[in-house]
């Protein structure tokens, strides 16, 4: 999946990925907005930022993302 | 109902449900825990001072050891052991007025502030920018980023994306209206920093003058820290300063805040690289106690095809920006291809042709739609006429006598998304086509580069070739060493590099003071209480986002001169009165469900409350609707919907939004208000079978009950009843 500014996503999953931290876990099944994707080349294995709605903006690996619109 | 996450609510309803249940029998036991009752709630409604906690904490040590009986003096353990063992959450409550939870409706911040990396108190600032107070607009937004005129031209702006108003119609203006109060506050002179703790003899060095290095050394100094800023290129900014271009965002800018913290006594030692002009030894004899890498992601990726090495024509758009940025203002070239569908390809691309390249051409392999560049980039640079050539893949650089020539290409098409939902692009067979150039500007991406970081020992690198650091503290695997910015994230934002330098600064100054180290991201910090504006309905939902004024796209094709040339002070002062105050109303809903489903009268249409499906929203049909009981009002958590009677009108507020206001009667007899003629019809229908005698008469309830008893009126049961 090619994540583009403003979609709506959902945080599905915890990741395996060294990025997710332990306090991330409670943003499992939480909604947000991605506000900066990668933007340069599209890379699968970039961090991507997401504002979740009202806990605050995090830069999430994207095995836990899933859009929701 | 949701359990309630906050630590302090949850002692607070714990207390409560004690106190109600008369388990303390004592009336001094019930006494003092009422009083540390109201403390808490104190706690909880951000009203409580510096001596709240260790009152609590006082009161509840008292019960513990002085309690009257044995179930005071349990209750007085278990609520010190609680209250000690939530110590810093409410510590957190106290100092920053802020509940990101959610359960303390008074301390729930904006949607808009939680968005932003670097927790600006956004609805304060605005609200003061609407007022004309622009020194103290600044003086909130520098309270979280030293930058607030830089943000206010190039932040990606996360809280606009979360701006409630943007489920209404369009989301407020944020980041323009910080671009307009910098201008006004630094026009006028009154751009000023704070007063700086006195020297406290500690030394901090910091390796790069890019936005986290430089925010890290601005609260570092205000701390009182002796603070060194080491910086390889020959001028301070990073990447604001070579990555983007002036015609986004003018050299005077970054000058003007970056002098303002230099003025703080940061010293900055440009054309200074770790590793090549000073090494780790030299600055560990000079004294330095603590380090932040700040050195940014100033590499650059490759193409990885033929030719890419074999002429001078082929340069890194990152290597590209950062000359022109330095004053080489040579055409490269007369035709430019551009590979990439990023922030940085439009920027590269955008410079070229106003350096006077005749043709600029973005080379993409997917399509349009998948471009990850910001929108209004990529609008501004076709309007420019930056040419775009999607579903492009690039095969070969070619050229002759050592200079380029052209670019090989292959068209592409997307395949069948896989499993991840992803679609690649996959070249089509005998599509080979070759594209006249004399330049090639690869820009696909940045890395870290580890020069001069690697002397640092201990320091640990993640498989994404970015410094490893425990994100809440900003800290290495080496003590006293810290990290932020694009050398942790990867190529990111400025804002994000921004809230790193804070978060870096409070870790440092934690690590000198010996205070362990924060475990969750820090809370935003509510600054300030500030009014509302008073506007009516009509106004607030009319009110249009303004449009930014652009220069003519002769002028932008032609010169670096600033695209976007700001507000105007009305078009501000507008813009500020379309905020929903979203750090009063918290959105729970409860006004529109009274309204409907107890009192029936479906007088609010916000469909904006609701996050994943909001819904249409008309604050005007409020005012032909309403019958102003109260209920909305009376069941408001947090006073965001008020009703005022006042002028012989009883008026109905959201936030200072008038939804309604009706003409108030009184009572036939003796005066006293009765309400508006549509609430006092309102209820006449509802007791009309009960009380007949009130029929027809505008009378309040007391005068009614005499003057039911003048006529022996019979209480007359209603129908369903008999």
């Amino acid at each position: 999946m090619v994540f583009r500014q403003g979609q709506k996503v959902e945080i599905f999953q915890r990741s395996d990925d060294e990025s997710w931290e332990d306090y991330m876990d409670e943003f499992i099944g939480m909604h947000g907005i991605i506000t900066d994707p990668d933007t340069s080349k599209n890379d699968p294995d970039a961090l991507i930022e997401v504002s979740l709605d009202e806990k605050g903006t995090h830069r999430f690996p994207q095995d836990c993302l899933r859009v929701i619109d | 109902m949701r359990e309630k996450s906050c630590r302090v609510r949850t002692i607070h309803d714990w207390l409560k449900e004690k106190l109600q249940s008369r388990e303390l029998a004592h009336p001094r036991c019930q006494q003092i825990a009422s009083e540390i009752f109201d403390l808490i709630y104190d706690v909880s409604q951000g009203r409580a001072g510096d001596a709240h906690l260790a009152s609590i904490l006082d009161l509840s040590d008292h019960l513990a050891s002085e309690g009257m009986t044995p179930e005071c003096r349990r209750l007085g353990e278990e609520l010190s052991d609680r209250v000690q063992a939530n110590r810093e959450v409410f510590e957190s409550h106290i100092q920053t007025h802020t509940c990101p939870t959610g359960d303390c409706p008074m301390l729930t911040p904006a949607p808009c502030q939680m968005a932003c990396p670097a927790g600006i108190d956004i609805p304060t600032y605005i609200m003061l920018i609407g007022q004309g107070r622009y020194a103290e607009a600044i003086e909130v937004i520098r309270k979280d980023n030293p930058f607030p005129w830089i943000c206010g031209l190039i932040c990606t702006h996360p809280c606009e994306f979360m701006c409630v108003r943007g489920r209404m119609d369009s989301p407020i203006a944020i980041m323009d209206l910080k671009g307009f109060t910098s201008e006004k506050a630094m026009s006028a002179m009154e751009y000023k920093n704070p007063e700086k703790m006195p020297d406290n003899g500690h030394k901090v060095c910091i390796i790069g003058a890019g936005p986290g290095g430089l925010t890290a050394a601005y609260y570092l100094a205000l701390e009182g820290y002796q603070v060194t800023v080491l910086e390889a290129l020959p001028v301070v900014g990073g990447m604001m300063m070579v990555g983007i271009p002036r015609y986004r965002l003018p050299r005077e800018v970054i000058d003007r805040e970056v002098n303002m913290i230099e003025e703080l006594g940061v010293e900055i030692r440009l054309n200074t690289r770790l590793g090549k002009d000073v090494t780790y030894e030299d600055l560990e004899s000079e004294g330095f106690e603590a380090y932040l890498i700040a050195v940014g992601a100033h590499g650059s990726y490759k193409l990885m095809i033929p030719g890419e090495d074999d002429y001078p024509e082929v340069i890194s758009a990152v290597d590209y920006l950062r000359r022109v940025s330095l004053g080489d203002h040579r055409r490269p070239g007369k035709r430019v291809a551009v590979v990439g569908g990023g922030n940085v390809a439009i920027d590269a691309a955008r410079t070229s042709l106003r350096l006077g390249c005749e043709e600029v051409t973005i080379l993409y392999r997917r399509t349009h739609d998948q471009m990850p560049a910001h929108s209004e980039e990529v609008i501004e640079a076709e309007e420019e006429g930056i040419q775009f050539s999607y579903l492009t893949i690039p095969k070969e650089v070619i050229g002759e006598n050592g200079h380029v020539t052209g670019i090989v290409c292959v068209r592409a098409e997307l395949s069948e998304p896989d499993d991840s939902g992803r679609q690649r692009p996959v070249p089509v067979e005998g599509s080979e086509h070759e594209l006249s150039v004399d330049v090639v500007i690869p820009a696909i991406g940045q890395e870290v580069d580890s020069f001069g970081v690697d002397d640092f020992s201990d320091v640990d690198w993640t498989r994404r070739n970015t410094l490893r650091v425990n994100t809440v503290s900003m800290q290495t695997h080496q003590p006293g060493v810290f990290a932020v910015g694009d050398a942790v994230t990867g190529p990111a934002t400025v804002v994000e590099a921004i809230a790193g330098g804070k978060k870096a600064a409070s870790a440092i100054h934690r690590y000198f003071e010996g205070i362990p180290q924060p475990e969750l991201p820090p809370v935003p910090v509510r600054r300030r209480r500030t009014d509302y504006f008073t506007v009516p309905a009509s106004l607030k939902m009319d009110l249009k986002r303004p449009e930014m004024a652009l220069l003519g796209n002769e002028r932008r094709r032609i010169t670096f001169q600033q695209v976007r040339l700001g507000m105007a002070d009305i078009q501000a002062h507008n813009e500020a009165k379309r905020c929903l105050r979203c750090d009063v109303c918290i959105r729970c809903g409860r006004c529109v469900e009274i309204c409907r489903d107890k009192m029936g009268v479906e007088a609010l249409k916000m469909g904006y409350l609701d996050f994943d499906n909001p819904g249409p929203t008309d604050l005007k049909i409020t005012a032909e609707r309403c019958i102003a009981c109260g209920a909305c009002a009376t069941n408001c958590p947090t006073g965001a919907m008020q009703m005022v009677d006042r002028d012989g009108e009883r008026e109905l507020l959201l936030c200072g939004t008038v939804l309604n206001r009706l003409k108030l009667e009184y009572c036939e007899i003796c005066g006293a208000v009765l309400g508006p003629a549509r609430y006092h019809d309102y209820i006449m229908r509802r007791v009309k079978e009960i009380s007949p005698a009130l029929v027809g008469k505008r009378i309040c309830l007391e005068c009614a009950r005499r003057d039911s008893g003048k006529v022996h009126a019979e209480i007359v049961p209603p129908k369903e009843r008999r």
